[in-house]
């Protein structure tokens, strides 16, 4: 029997079972045709096996086996809703991760992000690349929607296409705010209370939708359970449905369109017919995907490990309403309209309208044409429309139409209550003990940095002043050594009160620790 | 190479790229996980001292010196060093102050020093017992008290203020009423609005009521005599030597005039 062996035969015996192996695993692709994949090389056997792939693997059933080339181009979708999908699968990982440490209760939720940041090796990293990624699926969600009306490619058979991406949008929106309350801090239970408060304002059914949302009257142990369910099966679950539909329409319906002047343009057969030729997904589009995937994972963490730090803010309290209370930056268009008028109109009839007519835009617009040119009326509306966004937005952050008293506003700029702010940034052996007046204290006497911070302090109270908030504004800064490794800030203005002319008094008592943190 | 492969070269160079910086993270990772602890204890540490100040300096004093017959002080050595002998503790002294700010005191375990602050003589803090803290903030408050223990037993100084002078209202009466807030007077004895301590009378409307309490002394007499020598008159329902004695020794005569002159806008 060894008379009969010879290695060739070994060698071709082995390979032929290993091809036969990895032709199961990869659903048809040989040894040699995978070595043409990753190489990028025309296929090896006929009929081409790459096109077997889509038949008979479930990953790739839901991609096209080749697009048409002007559709490919990178200028004309800029990949947005290839990232949109990354960045779910990214939140999805990282999600899935997170859910090891957390907990979801009001006593254990803030002390377990506490302890991911504080014992967890790459905890921290982890929570930013949450973060960040959801962040980034909001942004590119919504950027891809915009593509898709600029472009037109929402027409005729696209329809329903259209219908489920903004299914997508709001089911996005929903799992990044759903997500903003689960540590538990205040800027999550602040936020999300105005969001289920604008619900409770809702006729007829508001009061249910708000009992159901948080469990009880105010955001609980009830309410957080009930979001943390939501934010990690839910309504991931549901995003994958549609996500699903939405892919096969796309890769096996209608594909992705075609630029619109390669559609509509006046060009002749043969410039058609070189734009509309086949690009195969295997190789050439796969290979390009897996590239975008590697370029986004980089991006995303290098920006998490040096850039980007998620915000924590204090444990949730019931009690103290933050000063400053500002939605996320994709809600503040919200957060704006409801500036302008009553709450149900502008928080509840204005954004389901919104949405009611994001969702009809196919419906709406009958217009067959597709490139800008003949449709400016559809472009015109759609970019006043992101203007529109655009101003509302300024109008929901705390810069427009919040009137702060002038005192508090001083103190606040400078140790804001969450976050770091110029004082708290000061080194802590420049907070040198003792009473800084101003207009008295000669501030290039102070070390540099608080110095800074005083001169600051001082100019504000003056504009103050001289504008006439703060009629004979006096300003005093104190700064004592508390205990060992903490010193008390206490920054006071008063002045006499132009209505009842009496004299008043605004005082903040700040602690800052030797070991806290003094950066973002 | 085609436009493929050369997405396969650099995918290939970010992923190793992306993987560098993992491990680059890792190695620092022991670092800044003690960084974040350091820091969330610093932050306990300024919460905590925030909650002292609003919910306890009342009767611990502002520097958690303590006021003689009323509570004891946290800033001590006696605290750091006796306490958990003295009252038979078994566990740590973060699990002692945990334990009594969450369910207070319904007596005194000290009742000949300290009377506490009237029935009981020590609230119920945590809200498990009734009281207004959620347990994170008992524990950030306990980080605070135990970071006296460096200044109680003495290994740091702290350096006093060099001007208090510039805090200080040159309105006898403002004078009088920081004095009143500083020297503890608001944990035993309540004015409306301002203190709310129910062990000594209420002092409300104590410049009517001090003109009739004895009679040919005036009001002014009176509360001097109160505050330098309470037990020579002590009203109906209070009991006698639980008011400190060495008041006339800690103020200076500037002090008892400027406190007189401002109980007696009390009316």
């Amino acid at each position: 029997m060894i008379k009969n062996l010879n290695i060739q035969d070994l060698r071709s015996r082995t390979l032929e079972l290993v091809d036969e192996r990895v032709r199961i695993i990869t659903a048809g692709l040989g040894l040699k045709e995978l070595r043409a994949v990753m190489r990028g090389d025309p296929t090896t056997e006929r009929p081409n096996p790459r096109y077997r792939v889509h038949i008979t693997s479930f990953i790739f059933h839901i991609r096209p086996r080749y697009y048409e080339k002007a559709s490919t181009w990178f200028t004309h979708t800029f990949r947005l809703g290839y990232l949109s999908v990354l960045f779910f699968l990214i939140e999805i990982i990282t999600g899935v991760i997170l859910m090891i440490y957390y907990v979801p209760s009001p006593e254990g939720a803030y002390e377990s992000i506490l302890l991911l940041h504080g014992n967890v090796p790459f905890g921290f990293l982890l929570r930013d690349l949450h973060r960040l990624g959801a962040e980034a699926m909001v942004a590119f969600v919504a950027l891809h929607m915009l593509r898709t009306y600029l472009t037109g490619s929402y027409k005729k058979e696209r329809s329903f296409t259209w219908l489920t991406g903004v299914a997508l949008l709001l089911i996005t929106l929903f799992l990044s705010f759903s997500g903003y309350l689960l540590p538990w801090d205040q800027l999550a239970y602040w936020a999300v209370t105005i969001g289920t408060s604008m619900a409770e304002s809702a006729p007829i059914f508001g009061n249910e939708v708000n009992l159901l949302l948080r469990g009880a009257p105010d955001i609980g142990a009830g309410g957080l359970l009930r979001f943390y369910l939501l934010h990690v099966i839910l309504v991931p679950l549901l995003a994958i449905f549609i996500l699903s539909i939405h892919y096969y329409k796309v890769g096996r319906e209608h594909g992705i369109s075609l630029p619109a002047r390669i559609e509509e343009g006046d060009l002749s057969k043969e410039e058609k017919k070189a734009f509309t030729q086949r690009i195969d997904y295997i190789p050439n589009l796969m290979n390009h995907e897996i590239f975008l995937a590697c370029v986004v994972i980089l991006a995303i963490v290098v920006m998490s490990a040096f850039f980007y730090n998620a915000p924590l803010e204090h444990h949730a309290d019931p009690q103290k309403t933050p000063l400053d209370t500002k939605s996320p930056w994709y809600f503040l268009w919200i957060q704006g309209l409801l500036k302008l008028g009553d709450p149900v109109l502008m928080g509840i009839v204005v954004p389901t309208l919104v949405f009611l007519l994001l969702f009809a835009v196919p419906y709406i617009d009958r217009n067959p044409y597709r490139m800008m040119s003949k449709r400016p009326i559809a472009v015109a509306i759609g970019l006043l429309f992101v203007v529109a966004l655009g101003i509302l937005s300024f109008m929901g952050t705390p810069l427009f139409g919040i009137e702060t008293p002038p005192a508090v506003r001083i103190v606040q700029d400078l140790a804001p209550e969450e976050g770091i702010g110029p004082l708290r940034a000061i080194p802590y052996d420049q907070l040198e003990p003792g009473v800084y007046e101003v207009g008295i204290t000669d501030s290039t006497t102070l070390p540099p940095e608080l110095a800074l911070v005083f001169v600051e302090f001082e100019n504000r109270i003056q504009e103050a002043e001289e504008a006439g908030d703060l009629p004979d504004a006096q300003g005093v800064m104190v700064i004592e050594d508390w205990q060992s490794d903490l010193r008390k800030v206490t920054p006071r203005i008063i002045w006499t009160d132009p209505e009842s002319g009496e004299q008043k008094t605004y005082e903040k008592h700040i602690f800052l620790h030797l070991d806290r943190r003094r950066g973002e | 190479m085609t436009r493929t492969q050369l997405e396969i070269f650099f995918g290939l160079i970010l992923v190793s790229i992306a993987v560098a910086v993992i491990i680059y993270v890792g190695f620092t990772e022991e670092e800044s996980m003690a960084e974040q602890v350091r820091s969330q204890h610093a932050e306990a540490i300024e919460v905590g001292a925030e909650l002292f100040e609003i919910n306890c300096s009342g009767c611990h004093g502002l520097k958690g010196e303590g006021i003689p017959g009323l509570a004891p002080g946290l800033n001590d050595p006696q605290f750091f060093t006796n306490r958990l002998d003295e009252a038979g503790w078994e566990g740590t002294l973060e699990n002692y102050i945990v334990s009594t700010v969450s369910t207070g005191r319904t007596v005194s375990t000290r009742p000949e020093l300290y009377v506490g602050g009237g029935k009981p003589a020590m609230p119920a803090w945590s809200q498990q017992f009734g009281g207004p803290l959620r347990d994170d903030q008992v524990l950030n408050l306990a980080t605070f008290i135990l970071n006296w223990e460096a200044t109680a037993l003495g290994d740091v100084e702290l350096a006093e203020l060099p001007t208090p002078g510039a805090e200080e209202a040159a309105d006898p009466i403002a004078r009088g009423e920081q004095l009143f807030a500083s020297s503890g007077c608001g944990g035993c004895h309540a004015i409306e609005g301002i203190s709310f301590g129910e062990v000594g009378p209420n002092l409300t409307q104590i410049a009517e009521v001090a003109a009739t309490r004895k009679d040919g002394v005036s009001a002014e007499d009176y509360i001097r005599e109160s505050i330098v020598n309470s037990n020579t008159f002590v009203v109906e329902g209070y009991q006698p030597n639980i008011m400190p004695q060495n008041y006339g020794q800690q103020f200076s005569g500037q002090d008892l005039n400027d406190l007189i002159d401002y109980l007696l806008t009390q009316e």
